[in-house]
């Protein structure tokens, strides 16, 4: 059984990895529209689940970073995105937050006290406890 | 610079309050015994995730947290070689006397300055709330504590100087 999930990931890593140049250039071009919040929607919605590969993670987190830094506005951000959307944000954050890198670290870090405020304990705690789902 | 700092203490209290739920567990493999798991790290399924909280290139916060016992290191801010000397002749002080502060560790994580660890039984013993609101305290005291230090040593050093040299004047 896990033997053939291997086989379909090393066939799906190559999709997925064109799937997130696809998703990249999307956003960009949102971007130069200024909606950030539109931004971080798309790169967040397509997050490769059950994906082992670490190309595929670093990919779609160099999109999602794109689109985190990009952010201004926090209330519009929280107004407009799906809570289904919220678990997947916190784990991106305390991805940036590792990295150490100041204006990413400043940004993480603000986003992050507002989405425990909307989120609550439990967001963090599945973010902690998931091994399956990992960014 | 105040706002950085308050955004990453916010930061690590909510992570802390969520992170810190801990129960008795006694060790699987050898009877009769109860060690903290995430000194151990014998079994994965105990261990939650470590997660790193970085406030810029010099300040970081790393927290394990497994079933019955939870770690935290700090890595402190030290902007000169005397900052430096300074803090790990401080932290060193306080890790020697570890037994007096129940949650601290004797010796800092490898990388990381000072180390706490809590167990169950600081829990049950102790409210969580207030082990939280130590931690964050010695957290924004530890910089306060350093600075003050090397004021001190530079006015010592400043009148010590003066004196010596006010002979040859």
């Amino acid at each position: 059984m896990s033997a053939t999930r291997e086989f379909v990931e090393a066939d799906n890593a190559e999709a997925i990895i064109t799937r997130i140049e696809h998703k990249s250039r999307k956003i960009e071009s949102l971007l130069k529209q200024s909606k950030p919040v539109e931004a971080l929607k798309t790169a967040l919605e397509g997050s490769p689940p059950n994906t082992r590969d670490e190309r595929c993670k670093s990919a779609n987190w160099i999109v999602v970073h794109r689109a985190i830094m990009a952010i201004k506005d926090l209330d519009a951000l929280f107004s407009s995105l799906d809570p289904e959307y919220y678990d997947i944000l916190m784990k991106y954050l305390y991805r940036g937050l590792s990295t150490g890198d100041r204006p990413t670290c400043d940004q993480c870090l603000r986003i992050h006290e507002r989405l425990t405020e909307k989120a609550g304990l439990g967001c963090i705690l599945r973010s902690l406890a998931d091994t399956m789902n990992t960014v | 610079m105040a706002n950085s700092l308050r955004l990453y203490l916010t930061c690590i209290r909510n992570t802390l309050e969520a992170a810190m739920c801990l129960q008795n567990f006694p060790c699987q493999e050898v009877e009769r015994h109860n060690k903290p798991e995430v000194e151990l790290k014998t079994s994965p399924e105990l261990l939650l995730k470590p997660i790193l909280i970085c406030r810029n290139e010099a300040e970081k916060c790393l927290i394990e947290t497994s079933i019955n016992s939870l770690r935290i290191s700090l890595k402190v801010k030290q902007a000169d070689e005397l900052e430096n000397i300074l803090t790990k002749k401080f932290l060193r002080f306080l890790s020697m006397r570890a037994e007096a502060f129940q949650v601290l560790r004797r010796k800092p994580v490898q990388g990381y300055d000072i180390s706490f660890l809590i167990t169950n039984y600081h829990c049950e013993e102790m409210q969580k709330h207030k082990l939280i609101d130590f931690i964050v305290q010695f957290m924004e005291d530890i910089d306060k504590e350093i600075s003050e230090l090397k004021m001190s040593v530079n006015t010592r050093g400043r009148l010590v100087a003066a004196e010596f040299l006010k002979q040859f004047v």
